[in-house]
């Protein structure tokens, strides 16, 4: 079936002249293609989960009450106006960079750019400080995925690991001072991973050695992350100064590097380059490793990698670990960009973690434009909040994020719709899979070569 | 290759499961034994409050009505995976059916009404999940976290426009009036009797809401399905070798829906008996629902996916976090966020005993006619 | 007499392929009819569209003498045609009356209810009519492949067939059981039943049919009355060729012991023992085969030599070392290969390429590793290399190992484990599933490698091919080596008896004859 792929390439016109048939067959081979296919099922995904998010918005504008209607359509008003809100939650996470005034669509050609707008708004800095946490937590699930395991416990993980670095950071302090404060960064960073990676160890080792479903004790062990640090920081660890139920507040020194950004943003540029690193590490790790051969052997095909000399229990309980160690240096740089002190609940970036490796399709590369765009719906949120025309609930975006995930699990779906655009019936998915199954039910060939 | 290991005398093949089932029901009763023997002994020692704790109703009435969610969603779940759908996402459904129900029962005045309007949430998001998983082949465990985090996202959305607040607006004139209705009859007898301590447990049965009588009629009229009807038959057969039934001119794809659909109908039930027993949705985090879902899968594997078995299990999960309210009161204990881990860490303990509770066959894969395996 | 099954220019097409080719076939009623051919003839195609899995795009079905047009299994089973699949179509946790009644349960309270005892009786009935010893109590899992076989007979016969359909029937038996079943055969024509069984095997379609229709890439090239045709006719008509039936190989030239395992006890997952004291030795230069009915313990005897599974007791050493406690890894390392019994579970991973294949076994070691770091420049030669010695098509080495035919996947995995110069190969069913070229290639290949000197451990199915290339033959039954014998000193029927787990006289409980005798001074000198 490859060979017939790769002569489609070769002769790229056959049947006629005519631009629709080569557009056609274009997008015929672009559909089968595993990997470009993978990223035009995540955008179509997108495109349809915000398509029907603006139908959930107009629906709710139907039925919440307000004194005027903020958009009409068919004669109907509607509260909401799904245009101003995705408006808010896609350009306001950039800092509103397009001139309201530029609509070449209605003939008006102003300067595109909002003037005075630049890449180092504070809106930016804090699109990209989601973005920073969520590559990480994202590149947590996408491992412990590509190793076949679905590790639903970044979020608990990720609280662990980032309680750990500042337990221990706020215990050091008194040992590092002056200059030496900068030590403490890199130390609650390797906390920080090696409390996650124990914490994400633990399912790891309960699957491989006691054969528990790790969807079900990743689930489990989030909550119980959760209420032992609400337990330790209220009941042990509270700063008495405050009112709210946080740690003491790390010194000044222990903090990311702040370049480029204004000073009042939490974002730090070198924590994002930081990052960025430790996504090329993964993808080197994976990629160019025996270790990284092993982890992917198993999670295609657990008895091809025992065949193939793979250790599996110790393959498992090394991926979860890794997976863990991201979520729990996820957790500290959290804890460093935002706070400078740790505060029960984390947000849910765990979870947000699992949409942007779905979304990614577990590609650590893909994780980072995933992860960004999740950064966006986050900061598009505060935008929606802060601006007072539109007033729908930010929950709108844990909707959204639901319906990526469902869209994103039902590639078939967009095959399909792919199929009947294409008219490329003749080799579809199915009946190919159809003749292959039924063929070698009669014995042997398999993926409808027939040259023997 | 199942034909090869078949004839080598697979008597034993659940022993292994069963025994450790047992084990820890035999150890549950060992200790309740134990306690109650230690706790007569010596009357003012902390096992003495415990016991004397646990022969009050109280306990046991929380125990029986936290369970009531659960265990509704466990027979769903029974449902849908044994017929080969893994449904991973039962706790979107109460979290949908379970705000449903009380966003419908305060625009509508009536409890019926909110409790059909739940049950048709929880259903039409069963069918977003079985079309997905069935018609185009969605990875079930993939789209169960969707339709979760759907519903996670989408309660508290619909009762920020509607109540401008994650919770909803507390029903206070009715429900409250049906948490202790007991059975007819029956139920004032028990409470005449209810001065001894001995028949609190007693007590709490008979003094129930009706929604643990209902969870009481599901879990026997979901054993009745699954063993005694043919679609049972049709259902188990699905999910461990839906071939089968196939060439048997049974159409697996309906099969699935139906079971799939059923989950979503008694999740829907334990939702609207969640947020009726409050009287309130609360939205904020996890939402009120917090994780049941999920032990209800537990539940289910533990009980091997006995409806009944199911129920013990919930039962077991439940009592401790029925026990953790009476113990703070009477001063012994742990600090109450520690005590909360209990149910989820029992959870990952059973789990790690019982792992290899033998799951059908063919759950989680996808079945399309005339394709060969 | 009549014709109950007449299908007239059937075509039926898949994407890329033609799988049956204007194809007719007439089955008289009563009479017991081979659809012969080889592996991808088109058989199985042919009986699906029979039975309404497949419609097909040209032709007609006519049965009973009514032409049909069957869109489901359920069609075709009200018109009287049953099927039992070559994987039988059983719920293993479900009882023998379930599974016969499966789809067509009697009812009682409305339909509130299946009517137990009237699916219990049902099926005591017709196995008292076909004179079957089957209990509808018993649970599918808790009884024999043989057992199963006749459940699958008795829902079809439940659901009314007059017609039945049986794909590779006997690729499970032990020769004894497929005696047995042929006896199944007469009784039921001889009651009005039509039969048609698919088979790639010559001497069942002349011993169990009456008429035999042979079909070769999707065209029926000839329907003969058994009585009519020899061997050589058919062997010809199936391949298009003449084939030789025998494999010739050179006399063995055994040297030292490269391998022995010591009385070797195994667990299924289950708990179950499935291998029970099975000691043996394998000679450098020598095939060692192993025959038996699938099941029989030969898996896991298996992977307990190659490292996938830990014995209870016993132990397996390599080269007179000690490898009990070696990893699957060490082992390879050590210079096992192993060609396993599942191609598509272990052999490849499906979504990997041909590269990432090549290195599967080798991530670790040099020269493809190094300090952890993998060469994929040396991988993708190495896969390069394998592609053109063992004639893998496509020669494509980015091709994904799931597009390849079974052949090609076979024979890449031949080339990768052969490359590693192992000094002891297991070969477990290293032709199932795989066309007639590749399969003499691959014994070639395995004979090529005993003269390089190398111990070769074959397990299979087939007696034709353990008895073809093995030196020494061991028959395994129940978890046990009923015997080694001399293969070109034994009866298809003696074997069939120690599959079976009966001892012919000849073979007494422990005394081994000389061949094994041999092995073991082999292995001491």
């Amino acid at each position: 079936m490859s060979s017939e792929a790769g002569s489609d390439g070769s002769k790229p016109d056959r049947s006629g002249t005519e631009w629709g048939d080569r557009a056609r067959a274009g997008l015929a081979r672009l559909v089968e293609a595993s990997a470009f296919e993978r990223a035009l099922i995540s955008l179509a995904a997108l495109v349809l989960s915000i398509a029907i998010g603006a139908l959930v918005i107009l629906a709710a504008g139907r039925t919440a009450t307000c004194e005027t209607a903020a958009t009409t359509y068919f004669g109907y008003g509607f509260c909401y106006d799904p245009f101003r809100v995705y408006d808010r939650l896609f350009l306001g996470a950039l800092g509103n960079p397009i001139n309201p005034l530029f609509d070449p669509l209605h003939g008006n050609f102003a300067a595109p750019f909002t003037e005075g707008w630049t890449p180092f708004n504070d809106r930016l800095a804090y699109t990209l400080t989601e973005t920073t946490v969520l590559v990480l937590t994202g590149l947590s699930v996408a491992v412990a995925f590509k190793a076949g395991i679905f590790n639903i416990g970044t979020q608990g993980q990720m609280v662990i690991g980032g309680l750990a670095s500042t337990l221990v950071m706020l215990a050091l302090v008194p040992v590092f001072t002056g200059l030496a404060t900068v030590a403490l960064l890199p130390i609650g960073i390797v906390v920080g991973a090696v409390f996650g990676g124990l914490y994400g160890a633990i399912p790891g080792a309960l699957k491989a050695y006691a054969d528990a479903n790790e969807v079900i004790t990743t689930i489990m062990l989030n909550f119980v992350a959760s209420s032992v640090a609400l337990y330790l920081v209220r009941e042990q660890f509270k700063d008495p100064d405050s009112f709210s139920t946080k740690t003491n507040d790390l010194p000044a020194g222990v903090e990311f590097p702040q370049l480029l950004y204004a000073q009042n943003t939490a974002f730090s540029v070198v924590a994002l380059l930081f990052v960025l690193a430790l996504v090329a590490a993964t993808y080197y790790l994976l990629r160019h490793t025996s270790f990284g051969y092993d982890l992917r052997t198993s999670g295609l095909q657990a008895a091809a990698a025992e065949y193939g000399g793979v250790n599996s229990a110790r393959t498992i309980v090394a991926s979860m670990t890794i997976s863990g160690a991201l979520a729990g240096i996820g957790g500290t740089v959290y804890v460093l960009m935002y706070y400078g002190y740790f505060q029960p609940p984390v947000p849910s970036y765990g979870f947000d973690g699992i949409t942007v490796a779905i979304l990614a399709g577990n590609n650590p590369v893909g994780v980072v434009p995933a992860a960004f765009l999740f950064g966006v719906l986050k900061s598009g949120a505060i935008s929606i909040q802060t601006d007072p025309n539109v007033t729908i609930p930010i929950q709108l975006v844990g909707v959204l994020r639901g319906l990526i995930i469902l869209f994103v699990a039902m590639p078939e779906f967009f095959r399909l719709v792919g199929k009947r655009f294409t008219d490329a019936g003749r080799r579809s998915r199915e009946g190919g899979s159809r003749v292959a199954d039924a063929v070698r039910s009669d014995g042997g060939v398999a993926g409808g070569e027939t040259d023997e | 290759m199942s034909e090869a290991t078949a004839d080598a005398g697979s008597g034993e093949s659940t022993l292994g499961n069963t025994d450790g089932r047992l084990l820890i029901a035999g150890g549950v009763v060992g200790a309740f034994a134990l306690l109650f023997v230690v706790g007569t002994l010596f009357p003012d020692s902390t096992v003495g409050t415990l016991s004397y704790l646990l022969l009050q109703p109280g306990p046991w009435s929380s125990m029986l009505t936290l369970a009531v969610p659960i265990t509704l969603a466990a027979v769903g779940g029974i449902f849908a995976e044994k017929s080969g759908v893994i449904n991973i996402g039962l706790e979107g459904l109460l979290i949908i059916s379970a705000f449903t129900a009380i966003f419908a029962a305060d625009t509508t005045g009536s409890l019926w009404v909110g409790f059909g309007a739940a049950i048709l949430a929880s259903v039409l998001l069963a069918l977003v999940f079985a079309v997905v998983c069935i018609e185009f082949r969605a990875d079930q465990i993939i789209a169960g976290l969707a339709i979760w985090l759907i519903a996670l996202g989408f309660a508290p959305f619909a009762a920020r426009i509607v109540y401008g607040s994650p919770n909803t607006v507390s029903l206070t004139n009715s429900v409250p009036a049906v948490r202790h209705a007991g059975i007819p009859v029956v139920s004032p007898v028990f409470q005449t009797l209810s001065t001894t301590n001995a028949l609190g447990p007693a007590q709490a049965l008979f003094r129930a809401s009706p929604s643990v009588y209902l969870m009481f009629g599901v879990v026997a009229l979901g054993w009745y399905l699954l063993n005694r009807t043919n679609f049972g038959m049709w259902v188990r057969a699905s999910g461990e070798n839906p071939k089968a039934l196939d060439t048997s001119g049974v159409n697996v794809h309906r099969v699935r829906y139906a079971a799939v659909l059923l989950s979503g109908v008694f999740a829907g039930m334990g939702g609207a008996a969640l947020s009726y027993n409050i009287g309130q949705f609360t939205g904020s985090g996890q939402t009120m629902v917090n994780g049941k879902g999920f032990i209800a899968i537990v539940a289910y594997l533990f009980g091997n996916y006995n409806p009944v078995g199911a129920m013990l299990s919930t039962f077991l999960f439940t009592l401790l976090e029925a026990i953790q309210n009476p113990l703070q009161t009477a001063g012994i204990g742990v600090p109450s966020d520690l005590i909360g881990t209990l149910p989820y860490i029992g959870v990952i303990v059973v789990l790690a005993l019982v792992g290899r509770t033998r799951i059908p066959e063919a759950a989680g894969d996808h079945y399309e006619t005339g394709e060969d395996r | 007499m009549t014709t109950a099954v007449h299908l007239d220019g059937i075509t039926k097409r898949f994407p890329g392929v033609v799988a049956n080719d204007d194809v007719d076939l007439a089955v008289e009623r009563g009479t017991v009819h081979a659809l012969l051919g080889e592996n991808g003839a088109g058989k199985t195609t042919l009986m699906n569209v029979l039975y309404g899995l497949y419609s097909a795009e040209e032709g007609r079905v006519v049965v009973d003498e009514v032409e049909r047009h069957f869109d489901t299994p359920r069609d075709a089973i009200d018109a009287g045609v049953g099927m039992i699949h070559q994987h039988f179509m059983l719920v293993d946790p479900m009882t023998v009356a379930e599974n016969v009644t499966l789809g067509s349960e009697p009812r009682k309270w409305f339909g509130l209810a299946v009517d137990r005892d009237r699916a219990r009786s049902g099926v005591d009935d017709l196995c008292d009519r076909y004179g079957f010893d089957v209990d509808p109590d018993d649970r599918i899992e808790d009884v024999s492949v043989g057992v199963q076989q006749r459940v699958e007979i008795l829902k079809a016969l439940y659901r009314g067939a007059d017609v039945l359909i049986l794909d590779e029937p006997t690729a499970v038996l032990t020769p004894q059981e497929v005696e047995g079943l042929f006896e199944v055969f007469e009784e039921l024509t001889d009651q009005g039943k039509t039969i048609i069984f698919i088979t790639h095997k010559l001497g069942e379609a002349m011993h169990a049919a009456d008429d035999i229709t042979v079909l070769r890439d999707g065209v029926n090239v000839g329907s003969v009355p058994a009585a009519e045709t020899t061997r050589e006719q058919l062997a010809e008509l199936m391949v298009g060729r003449e084939v030789l039936l025998e494999v010739e190989k050179s006399p063995a030239d055994p040297g030292p012991e490269v391998f022995a395992a010591d009385d070797i006890v195994v667990r299924d997952d289950r708990d179950v023992e499935v291998v029970s004291n099975v000691s043996f030795a394998v000679r450098q230069g020598e095939v060692l085969g192993i025959a038996g009915v699938d099941g029989n313990g030969q898996s896991q005897l298996v992977e307990t030599l190659t490292g996938l599974r830990q014995p209870t007791a016993g132990g397996v050493s390599l080269d007179g070392v000690d490898v009990t406690d070696h990893s699957r890894r060490r082992r390879i390392e050590d210079g096992m290969a192993y060609i396993p019994e599942d191609r598509h579970e272990q052999g490849l991973v499906m979504d990997f390429d041909l590269v990432e294949n090549g290195l599967l076994g080798s991530q670790h070691t040099p020269p493809y590793a190094n300090r952890g770091r993998v060469s994929w420049n040396r991988a993708q030669t190495h896969a390069e290399d394998i592609i053109e010695e063992y004639d893998v098509r496509p020669p494509n080495a980015e091709a994904r190992a799931g597009s390849l035919s079974g052949g090609n996947q076979q024979k890449f995995i031949v080339g990768r484990e052969f490359a590693r110069d192992p000094r002891f190969v297991v070969a477990m069913h290293p032709t199932r599933g795989v066309d007639i070229g590749s399969t003499e290639f691959i014994h070639e290949q395995l004979l090529g490698l005993r003269d390089a000197g190398a111990g070769v451990l074959l397990v299979s199915s087939q007696l034709d091919e353990v008895r073809g290339l093995s030196d020494r033959l061991a028959v395994m039954h129940d978890g046990e080596f009923m015997a080694v014998v001399d293969p070109t000193d034994v009866t298809e029927e003696e074997i069939g008896l120690l599959m079976a787990g009966e001892r012919p006289d000849r073979f007494p409980e422990e005394g081994e004859p000389e061949p094994s005798t041999a092995a073991t001074d082999g292995g001491e000198r």
